[in-house]
């Protein structure tokens, strides 16, 4: 280059761009997280968007419009992050001590956890209310009972989401790795359910983990319980009835309270992350 | 005779491999407003967050009344109020909710604990700031939130740990002024401080902290007469010289220092020594123009104690 004022300004230019190049490095787990997601999403996830492509959907949701089908699962999911998010708060008040005010409170600490879990789920449940009403409203939704049925397996399931992440959050202590571990754990939950692709469509994928992921995953259970509260013709996909999907309910919300409470009462001890 | 409010029992507690508290033994009786000095790290927050039950012993034992830390933490926690060194809340909570919320926890109706939250809020001078949000708060209000919640919570032992940080001059006077009222009204008061003018104007009794090691323990008077030859009494007399005689007999009672026509004696229990060494002076009859006894501060004691300064190490 002839110029020297020009080489001079790449220069710098490549300079100041070498200041988020070498940021890079400090960001492994990040892209790390990036290819894994994009690789799942390729291999596993596609699979299923193909197969619903391909064969038509209405034989895998026992008849239901794919539209109606995925508003009551994207719903299940924002119960999902926002009962996280709630749970968090708490991650937020240990990073601030105020988890050694309320140690200090002058009740018992199971009560106190019983409390604490039960107030971020109903804060859950009435933030998604205004969200459950407009899915219920486009569902044309109106029979008392299904609406009820509804908001109580909405609030078993905040529950055991919000005692898993007081679990996560005593038990891990750092505020980076619970966040890195909540988002890891949000990324797979969600995808590995029932939300976007019906049961049936995940089997047909021919990948077992994936089948049994689903089974297992509450997100599952309560997406397709609430469908088959809204359209009962749903209930012939669900292979293995709604009996298990409600026990499976039931069990997930007061197993993670227990170990919360258990948690709280004789483990835990203030001494912030800070 | 007054009962035991606090008995710090052989307690040690490690985070990790760092020793916090060593080894403590300690017993603070009911109805006394009880110091524990000491510089920052030194081990006190770590013993009250364990008396409160937020921390568990790694060894020993703590007990309130009678009632382990350890094995009835929620007998304890019903006894015991505590204001924390850092006041507890979030940016955006607001005083008056936080306090009330706090009056209903331990145990007041919606209605009382309305009336209890105003009457402390007025009494700290809060009131108007009842609804302002957590950061918009001074660093001395934010302290005030705290001690309030020991106020509405009248607890039979109440933990101050520094208890007027960030406070301003004034109001430090007045919160002195109400540690006082509710230690009359029959808490028993227990403050860590490193700031000794604050240990000296409140405290009944204190405890020398260093390094997680209980160093001294007394009434201040006792920690003060402590210091060997602590007091200094300070003569200021007239003329240039006093006799020999007089000089022999004063140096009976102590190391002498002269400076044109000051004396000073460093005594033992000078309060005591001053009336003898009047009497000397009058017997002699040199004039006294000025006489003063000077007891070492809880600074010199901190440093006589510990070999370290006060100030310096907080």
């Amino acid at each position: 280059m002839k110029n020297p004022d020009l080489r001079n300004n790449l220069k710098i230019i490549l300079l100041v761009a070498s200041w988020d190049l070498m940021k890079l490095k400090n960001q492994k787990v990040f892209l790390a997280m990036r290819i894994a997601w994009f690789t799942l999403q390729v291999l596993v996830f596609a699979r299923a968007i193909s197969y619903i492509v391909s064969q038509g959907i209405l034989a895998y949701t026992g008849g239901v419009d794919y539209y109606y089908f995925y508003l009551l699962g994207i719903y299940t999911s924002l119960l999902y992050s926002t009962s996280i998010s709630r749970g968090y708060v708490v991650a937020d008040e240990f990073d601030d001590g105020i988890v050694e005010y309320h140690l200090s409170l002058p009740i018992k600490r199971s009560l106190f956890a019983v409390g604490r879990v039960l107030g971020c789920s109903l804060s859950t449940i009435i933030f998604t209310l205004p969200m459950m009403a407009v899915v219920y409203a486009i569902l044309k939704v109106s029979n008392f009972l299904s609406i009820l049925l509804s908001l109580i397996f909405a609030l078993l399931f905040s529950i055991g989401i919000v005692g898993f992440v007081l679990l996560l959050v005593f038990a891990v202590r750092s505020a980076d790795l619970t966040d890195i571990l909540v988002g890891a754990i949000d990324a797979l939950l969600v995808r590995l359910s029932t939300v976007f692709y019906p049961l049936p469509v995940i089997e047909a994928t021919g990948i077992a983990p994936y089948y049994v992921a689903a089974l297992m995953n509450p997100i599952s259970h309560l997406s397709d319980f609430l469908r088959v509260l809204v359209f009962p013709e749903y209930y012939l996909v669900l292979r293995q009835g709604i009996v298990p999907t409600i026990v499976y309910m039931v069990a997930f919300s007061m197993g993670f309270l227990v170990i919360a409470i258990e948690y709280y009462e004789r483990k835990l001890e203030a001494g912030g992350w800070k | 005779m007054k009962s035991k409010a606090v008995e710090i029992v052989n307690f040690t507690k490690k985070f990790g491999d760092f020793t916090a508290v060593d080894n403590l033994n300690l017993e603070i009786y009911e109805n006394e407003v009880f110091g524990l000095l000491g510089p920052n790290g030194s081990g006190k927050t770590t013993t009250l967050l364990t008396i409160a039950t937020v921390y568990k012993p790694t060894s020993g034992d703590i007990y309130v009344f009678g009632h382990s830390v350890t094995r009835e933490d929620y007998v304890v926690r019903k006894l015991v109020g505590i204001a924390f060194q850092e006041p507890k809340a979030m940016w955006i909570d607001k005083p008056y909710d936080l306090l009330t919320w706090h009056a209903r926890i331990v145990g007041y109706s919606m209605s009382d604990a309305k009336k209890i939250v105003r009457e402390v809020m007025e009494l700290l001078g809060l009131w108007e700031h009842r609804n302002k949000q957590f950061y918009q708060l001074s660093g001395g209000t934010r302290k005030k939130v705290e001690l309030a919640k020991v106020l509405i919570q009248k607890p039979r032992v109440a933990i101050l740990d520094e208890p007027t940080a960030q406070v301003d001059v004034l109001s430090k006077h007045a919160l002195w002024d109400v540690i006082k009222k509710l230690r009359d009204e029959g808490t028993t008061v227990i403050i860590a401080t490193n700031d000794m003018f604050e240990a000296e104007r409140v405290c009944e009794k204190i405890a020398i902290i260093y390094k997680g090691k209980l160093r001294a323990m007394g009434t201040i008077s006792e920690l003060k007469d402590s210091i060997p030859r602590g007091d200094v009494i300070e003569i200021q007399y007239e003329g240039s010289r006093i006799p020999e005689k007089l000089f022999a007999s004063l140096e009976e009672y102590g190391r002498i220092e002269t400076q044109s026509s000051t004396l000073r004696i460093y005594v033992e229990k000078g309060e005591e020594k001053v009336l003898d060494v009047i009497d000397l002076f009058r017997k002699n009859n040199v004039k006294i123009l000025r006489i003063m006894v000077k007891e070492p501060t809880l600074d010199d004691v901190f440093t006589y104690i510990t070999g370290a300064k006060l100030r310096e190490e907080s």
